[in-house]
């Protein structure tokens, strides 16, 4: 088999009026014709400088200093080009480059112009490789257009990128890389932005046109769920090196090197046992003893204590404390709160003073209970004639319950209301209807909808959310000892002292130096910011945990060690999460109970063992099927994915199908096993 | 639009209102101050006539419906319709702000385009120094500046806009001629400022676009950089330029006042502060709502382009979220 493409010692620097970085070093690997070669690594390890430099397109910092790039053209046999010694803007480079080579990127909104029509962006590509006429051009489009599963090409070509589907956009992407037949197609993360479904289609989408167009592949991704399903080959970089390559099959079950051994140990798969933990490369030993696992009473004396005595001083005896009391486990904590309610006088006589309570309460107790709640929202159409009010529902029927202790998991695509959902619970919006109870301060459960503002703030600090993304959730101007003492701030809990104890103890249970203090977030990674983002969610040691997508921004090493950070705290601090995300093996590595959510419908819920052991609802299979795993004896199924229509509910089969005639409730398939769908030998149950 | 024009005529009229008393009171107030006796009877005929006795609904009624047919009203100040008084000085205005926003684009594209793909260059660095001095300096300074130069350097004077044996003549191609020969000065010192926004503006577009995903995607293709500059970024960053055209309309017809003052340009600038000065109501109130009628007419010209440009702003209207 002869090579398409022979990189060797292939060095790119960045270059700054500042600094020189080297961001490939030394890189060597080769594409076989009509291969798959897998480029993985975490960011920064320099893969897209990689492909970058591939195509010619670096940015102006970034220089080739050193290696080569052989491209030999299977249609021009005989010529070999040597790609780093070319200009990137010279004529030869740009035949090469969306003739020969051609890319596709991650993001399919931004990777498309939105101002000018699908059709005149392909036919730009096929006019300037092919010598061909305008008409002849289109038809070369339209011809791509079908292939790639337009559903009408024809109208396709004249729709603008914003019309299109998440999904089609990349469809429309990979056409235009495609419309010239290029020797080799270099796609960037293609399926990084996508939902799993749509990302199982487009992996076969491009395996299939692989086949067909008899191209080569590099595929430059950080999943290794998609490389064990896609990969002949497989190069593993870090750091700008690469560290292995070979095989992929050989990688895979006998990594050679420590860094693959890591990486495929940090990735949650659906096989491992209860115990079982994911490996990060470095691991957080959080440490949970102090404030956070106090009771009031030992708060109490220890705001009166902080107020005059030095932090080490406190700190030394208050530690004891917290292991005397943890010693005492369950009943202890009891007897605390029975003589807390008998010294409720002396409670507020100290300086009126509140402390939020660690959730003691008995493990398995409903902490939240949410039954029938929808929300929907209006969309404006303006036509010819008036405006056309549409409602959407973004959450409907939805009835989730979480119980103390207890990490329930919420799945979905996106846009399939889950985070809408979150905030309902949030009350940061208000339901149309539904219940949304919750076990508040007293022990009892609080009917939150329909409470005013002034009403609902002591509950806020009992609620807690963690968000996605660890850049823009954290104000860029505070320093990490304000962040984290904010919301105390805001709930006037504790004294400065108090906040700022507390504030030393979170940066110590996530793991971070405390001598970050007064840092900004700019300095942080988006791993150690993810971790300030938990702290500042836990300083109100709140009842209910709710995390939405918290690692989906993060590489695996980073989730495999924030995932470990939450179960730790879980497990020690009796901590209870809604733990919100679109990645089924990272909420199957966390959930006790898993909820899937399509929609805005929760359509089955189950423990999370039987739920992946026995899925019951169609879409749910198909999550299941479409999810690549990390492992060469579960290859994904591509003639069992479905074609876009598994979100669509009423696309469903009989008896699951939603739509104006049938709307099923939910029912009961086995103990907390339920699911959405009309039988009549069913009854309907509250969940 | 209709209805901004309608609110905008009512604004005007109460401004001019505003201020106490009305042209008659003002141009006693004169006479009395230069020693001469007024003649209470043709005062008070003046006043019948003009109506400035009846209640301020009826004067605007009057003068709206006049405005309607075309009829400005009649200036106090010169004893003549207003329309025969602004005569000419509408065309040269027009004639001047026009040229003077071609200026603007045709000089402002360019640079731009240079500046934002040259990026902290030393010619980058220079158009923006040059800008910035041109952004700084009020523009009857720079007028003033030009005049005293021309004067002393070359002994010629650069103001009117037509040499003056024209002035009072009918149009003929020697006219015309000059009036060109005359242009270049006051459109030089009231773009000045203009350009150097607008290039400061367009490289900031430039600069953010040529950094999105779609033009790596373009270059991704085989365009060569030129085309791409062209096909891609520049058109999108062409939205705030057009946009712009609404606001620079009104922008540079009000500077143009001072500038024309300073150079002696016989536009309606001049016209227009003498008139509010003498509170000669229907001629500042013409003037008011021949700019208006500018910024909204400009206002309504960028929409459509902006639709006409971009699909998004056409399309997404209809579709959901």
């Amino acid at each position: 088999m002869t090579d398409i493409l022979r990189i060797r010692d292939l060095e790119v620097e960045f270059v700054t009026p500042h600094m020189r970085t080297k961001a490939v070093d030394k890189v060597s690997f080769r594409i076989g014709a009509q291969q798959t070669v897998a480029l993985v690594g975490e960011s920064g390890s320099g893969k897209t400088t990689i492909s970058q430099a591939i195509m010619g397109i670096l940015p102006r910092a970034a220089q080739i200093t050193g290696g080569s790039i052989v491209f030999a053209d299977p249609k021009k046999p005989g010529t070999r080009v040597d790609i780093a010694m070319l200009s990137a803007n010279s004529p030869e480079m740009r035949a090469i480059r969306g003739g020969s080579i051609s890319m596709i990127f991650q993001e399919p909104m931004s990777s498309l112009s939105p101002i000018h029509t699908v059709g005149d962006q392909i036919t730009e590509a096929v006019r300037l490789h092919q010598n061909v006429e305008a008409s002849e051009a289109r038809d070369l489009a339209r011809e791509m257009l079908e292939l790639v599963g337009f559903p009408n090409a024809k109208s396709a070509l004249r729709t603008y990128p914003f019309e299109l589907s998440g999904g089609l956009r990349q469809r429309a992407m990979i056409a235009m890389a495609l419309v010239c037949r290029p020797a080799l197609l270099v796609a960037d993360e293609p399926t990084t932005a996508l939902d799993v479904t749509i990302q199982a289609q487009t992996l076969r989408l491009i395996k299939d046109l692989q086949k067909s167009l008899k191209m080569s592949v590099l595929l430059i991704t950080h999943d290794l769920g998609v490389v064990a399903n896609m990969a002949d080959h497989t190069v593993v970089v870090y750091n700008g090196r690469v560290v292995e390559r070979g095989r992929t099959d050989d990688i895979f079950i006998n990594p050679g090197h420590a860094y693959t051994r890591s990486l495929l140990q940090a990735v949650p798969h659906f096989d491992m046992g209860p115990d079982e933990r994911l490996k990060p490369l470095r691991e957080i030993k959080p440490r949970t003893d102090g404030l956070l696992t106090l009771t009031d009473k030992f708060d109490r004396k220890m705001a009166r204590l902080t107020d005059h005595a030095t932090y080490g001083n406190g700190r030394g005896e208050q530690n004891n404390e917290a292991s005397a009391s943890r010693e005492k486990g369950e009943d202890g904590i009891k007897s605390t709160e029975e003589t807390l309610g008998s010294s409720g006088d002396s409670a507020a006589d100290t300086s009126g003073r509140t402390h939020p309570r660690w959730s003691g309460g008995a493990k398995g107790e409903a902490v939240l209970s949410v039954t029938h709640l929808n929300k929907s929202f209006p969309v404006r159409k303006s036509g010819w004639f008036g405006v056309d009010e549409r409602r959407i529902q973004a959450v409907s029927d939805v009835s989730l319950t979480v119980g103390r202790g207890e990490c329930v998991g919420l799945v979905g695509e996106s846009g399939c209301g889950k985070t809408t959902l979150s905030k309902l619970i949030m009350r940061a919006m208000a339901p149309d209807s539904g219940s949304i109870l919750f076990r508040g301060e007293s022990g009892q459960m609080t009917e939150l909808v329909g409470l005013d503002e002034e009403r609902l703030k002591p509950y806020r600090k009992r609620i807690q959310f963690v968000f996605q993304d660890p850049f823009s959730s954290l104000n860029p101007r505070m320093t990490v000892q304000d962040l984290i003492s904010e919301p105390m701030l805001i709930h006037g809990v504790g004294t400065s002292a108090y906040r700022r104890k507390m504030v030393l103890e979170l940066m110590e249970v996530v793991g971070l130096d405390p001598r970050f203090l007064n840092r900004y977030p700019h300095s942080f990674s988006g791993g150690q910011r993810q971790r300030i983002g938990i702290a500042r969610a836990l300083c109100l040691r709140p009842d209910l945990l709710i995390l939405d997508e918290p690692t989906s921004a993060l590489d695996v090493s980073v989730q495999a060690q924030i995932l470990n950070l939450l179960k730790d705290l879980q497990r020690d601090l009796n901590l209870t999460y809604l733990f919100i995300s679109h990645n089924l093996a990272v909420i199957d590595y966390m959930a006790d109970r898993i909820a899937v959510m399509c929609a805005g419908r929760i359509v089955e819920s189950a423990p999370r063992s039987s739920l992946f052991r026995n899925p019951a609802h169609p879409y749910t299979r198909a999550l299941l099927n479409a999810v690549p795993y990390a492992d060469l004896d579960h290859p994904l199924d591509f003639s069992k994915i479905m074609d876009g229509k598994c979100s669509d509910p009423s696309a469903w089969p009989a008896p699951f199908t939603v739509d104006r005639q049938s709307n099923p409730p939910m029912v009961q398939l086995a103990e907390d096993h339920f699911v959405r769908m009309s039988r009549a030998d069913y009854q309907e149950i509250a969940v | 639009m209709i209805p901004t024009l309608f609110m905008i005529s009512v604004l005007v009229f109460i401004v001019i209102q505003l201020p106490p008393g009305d042209f008659l009171t003002t141009y006693m107030n004169e006479l009395k101050a230069q020693g001469e006796a007024v003649d209470p009877s043709k005062i008070a005929f003046l006043r019948a006539q003009y109506g400035l006795d009846d209640p301020l609904y009826i004067q605007y009624f009057h003068w709206a419906w006049g405005l309607l047919h075309g009829n400005l009203g009649f200036s106090f100040e010169y004893n003549l319709p207003v329309t025969e008084v602004v005569g000419d000085r509408l065309w040269l205005s027009m004639v001047l702000n026009f040229s003077t926003i071609l200026f603007i684009y045709v000089v402002s594209f360019p640079i731009g385009i240079y500046s934002a793909t040259r990026q902290y260059s030393w010619g980058d660095y220079g158009i923006t120094l040059l800008g910035f001095l041109g952004l700084a300096m009020p523009n009857f300074l720079f007028a003033l500046i030009l005049l005293y130069y021309a004067n002393v350097v070359f002994g010629t004077s650069i103001g009117g806009l037509m040499d003056p044996q024209f002035i009072n003549a009918g149009w003929s191609l020697p006219k015309v001629v000059s009036i060109i020969e005359h242009l270049w000065a006051p459109v030089l010192v009231i773009g000045t400022s203009g350009t150097a926004a607008m290039i400061r503006r367009l490289r900031a577009n430039l600069l953010d676009e040529l950094g999105k995903q779609y033009v790596v995607t373009a270059r991704a293709k085989g365009l060569s950089p030129m085309k791409v500059l062209f096909k891609y970024p520049l058109r999108m960053s062409l939205n705030p330029f057009i946009s712009d055209i609404g606001n620079i309309l009104p922008q540079v017809v009000s500077g143009s006042v001072l500038v024309s003052v300073v150079m002696s340009l016989p536009t309606t600038g001049p016209m227009l502060l003498s008139a509010l000065q003498s509170q000669d109501m229907y001629l500042a109130g013409s003037f008011l709502m021949f700019l208006a009628l500018l910024t909204v007419v400009g206002m309504f010209v960028s929409d459509l382009l902006l639709a006409w440009l971009d699909p998004r702003i056409r399309l997404q209207g209809s579709i959901s979220q």
